[in-house]
């Protein structure tokens, strides 16, 4: 990402008095698990939607709110695991929650937090439990439990 | 000087969630304080990726305990916004009456917790017997007192009938009515002033410097209020937001208990231009899997709360985010705790109503 | 000092004193709950046609039904009470009643009850039933 003019942007919507809404993280996992129930075409339509999926990215999101006119707008970067993301909390004092979370949940690396709170803001049993190899394992262990079931099932027809 | 550390929570008297806060004191002074928080995280975030986008209503709704039935239906405004289903009329209505019940509900239960904070136990009494008929509102319509389940994507799931509307309406203007006394304790009573007035001030400049929502930014003057763009209906009541100035804990409480006198208001315009009759259609079902992207704001008792949902085709979404308002409000809640007393950090944190369940969700 | 007759809650505190308590003697007088509360999901073994749409659309996942050996079972304390397998049963044989049970006394409920909260019910074979039916249609 381009963080001067990431940065200068953020600078603007701050002087036009917007609020931060929403600072958001998405896992870009490629393709469904086929336990999802994904139909073809749906994956035909995921592409539409989604992002050209380059392995392993998240998908950052920031949103400024105007009260005035209740306009969002929303500046959205794709980044990879080992990119450091600019911190905004210079300009938005309350960015440093997001940020901090987006660090304990995610594992991306932010800059220059004005409160670093050093992993101390959520007890998670996974430790980054939205990291891309959390999110797969998960995932898997979730096609691997529904195949078993359905092997079951199988077996027990075959019998009867 | 020497610098003490006190935690403050997760386990103290006045609060009821498990909220820490590493206050860092020069003599009683609170020079920083540092929040933890994950005593409750739950990771229903996560469980988009085994719960299907028809079941997760019912998770949403369990975020919190107290705005259940705001986050149940800001999940389903969200999908409906996705997959482009048109809510029936009356079935909107009835969403706004029961949204307003909650925020009345919510209020009395924070004035309550509030006045216990500092100490006025029959006071909170009082507050929690008046919020028990509300409950009672609640199990006769939605069928639960605490998690409602009425909210379907694209719809409601029951009816309730013109008469009992009618009935629930002069319930609530009777408890408006007897409301007001108590009211009259919070704003009247020298103790109270003398305990809240003044304490943790929250200038106007401020409250936009770090983006407070709610309750909290309209006790210092700032309009803002999610229903005044006027979605989901709101457009056709007539209502001004509540502010007050002084921008201290009195202030914060008075707004609340202005708003509960706000909110029965809206429900009583909300039964008299509600589409009338029995049998008329409460839900369009909708058809395949969600596919798309949005972001949906609504104004829950303790502010603005807004969902991100995102949507690749299949049953599972991709992505499901709700920034509660206690989420907006902790910084506030630290700029507000940096420089007061040590005795006034239970009020000021009380006064932002936190949610630490909805915060961690 | 404030003079305690100006203070706003003396009032109401002075009748507290006087007037009935505002909660109930609990386990001695219990408030019926309301009509269309929700509260135990019951099962009717007779008209069910184990068509496991109640299963599928469980959010909690607290029903199985088992179609080839006609069993038809629930977790009460894994049920979320939210009335959708009530909304989707188009043979009528679940109901919401408003009462909900005290948590141990599930293991009685069942014809079976091996651990709380379950509940099994048996429906009859189906070549029973058929032939049954068909006896039925004969006379």
């Amino acid at each position: 990402m381009d963080r001067e003019a990431f940065l200068a942007r953020v600078g603007e919507y701050h002087k036009e008095g917007r609020r931060l809404a929403l600072i958001n993280v998405t896992t870009l996992v490629p393709a469904a698990a086929p336990a999802h129930g994904a139909k073809p075409e749906a994956a035909a339509t995921e592409a539409s939607v989604g992002e050209t999926a380059a392995p392993d990215q998240f998908e950052i999101t920031w949103v400024f709110e105007n009260d005035k006119d209740a306009t969002l707008e929303k500046i959205r970067e794709q980044v990879g695991p080992a990119d450091i993301i600019p911190s905004i909390s210079e300009f938005f004092g309350a960015a440093f929650l997001y940020e901090n979370e987006i660090h304990e949940l995610f594992g991306l690396n932010v800059e220059g937090i004005n409160l670093d709170l050093q992993g101390q803001l959520y007890k998670t049993a996974t430790k980054v439990p939205f990291s891309h190899a959390a999110v797969k394992a998960r995932l898997e262990a979730l096609a691997a439990k529904t195949a078993a079931a359905a092997e079951a099932k199988a077996t027990t027809e075959a019998k009867a | 000087m020497k610098r003490t550390i006190i935690p403050f929570g997760p386990q103290h008297p006045v609060l009821p969630e498990p909220l820490v806060l590493d206050l860092i004191l020069e003599d009683e002074r609170v020079v920083d304080a540092v929040p933890t928080i994950g005593y409750i995280h739950r990771g229903l975030e996560m469980m988009v990726e085994r719960v299907e986008y028809t079941e997760m209503g019912f998770v949403a709704e369990r975020i919190c305990g107290i705005c259940s039935f705001m986050h149940g239906m800001g999940y389903c405004v969200s999908l409906e916004a996705i997959m482009n289903v048109e809510v029936p009329e009356r079935a909107r209505w009835l969403r706004i009456i029961w949204a307003e019940i909650s925020r009345v509900q919510s209020h009395l239960l924070w004035l309550g917790l509030g006045a216990d904070a500092f100490g006025f136990e029959n006071l909170f009494m009082h507050c929690w017997r008046m919020r028990e008929e509300i409950l009672d509102i609640f199990e006769k319509t939605t069928g639960g007192r605490i998690i409602h389940s009425v909210n379907r994507i694209g719809g409601v799931k029951r009816d309730v009938s013109d008469a009992e509307l009618a009935a629930i309406v002069v319930k609530l203007e009777e408890l408006g009515k007897a409301f007001e006394k108590t009211a009259n304790v919070f704003g009247k009573d020298p103790s109270i002033r003398h305990r809240l007035s003044g304490v943790g001030v929250l200038s106007a400049d401020d409250a936009r410097a770090v983006d407070a929502v709610g309750p909290m930014a309209r006790a210092s003057g700032v309009v803002m209020d999610t229903r005044l763009s006027g979605t989901y209906g709101y457009d056709q009541v007539d209502f001004e937001p509540v502010t007050e100035t002084a921008g201290d804990c009195l202030a914060r409480v008075v707004v609340r208990m202005r708003e509960v006198q706000q909110s029965i208001g809206l429900v009583r315009q909300a039964v008299e231009k509600m589409p009338k009759g029995e049998g008329m259609p409460l839900e369009n079902k909708p058809r395949g899997n969600p596919v798309g992207e949005t972001y949906t704001r609504l104004e829950q008792p303790r502010g603005e709360v807004l969902y991100y949902v995102k949507a690749n085709g299949t049953k599972n979404l991709e992505r499901f985010r709700a920034r509660t308002p206690t989420f907006a409000n902790i910084p506030a809640m630290i700029k507000l705790v940096r420089g007061c007393d040590l005795a006034d950090v239970p009020n000021i944190i009380l006064t932002i109503d936190p949610c630490i369940s909805c915060t961690e969700r | 000092m404030a003079n305690p007759l100006r203070l706003p809650m003396v009032p109401r505190a002075l009748r507290n004193l006087v007037s009935r308590p505002a909660t109930r003697r609990y386990p001695y007088e219990i408030r019926p709950r309301f009509e269309g509360a929700r509260g135990t999901i019951e099962f009717d073994v007779e008209t069910c046609n184990y068509c496991m749409l109640c299963m599928r659309r469980c959010p909690a996942a607290a029903i199985t039904v088992v179609r080839e050996d006609r069993i038809w079972s629930i977790e009460h304390l894994t049920c979320i009470g939210c009335n959708v397998c009530v909304e989707v049963c188009n043979k009528n044989s679940l109901s919401m009643a408003k009462e909900s049970k005290p948590v141990h006394t599930h293991a009685e409920v069942g014809p079976q009850g091996q651990r709380p909260g379950h509940e099994e019910w048996h429906g009859p074979d189906p070549a029973i039933a058929a032939a049954a039916k068909a006896a039925a249609a004969a006379t």
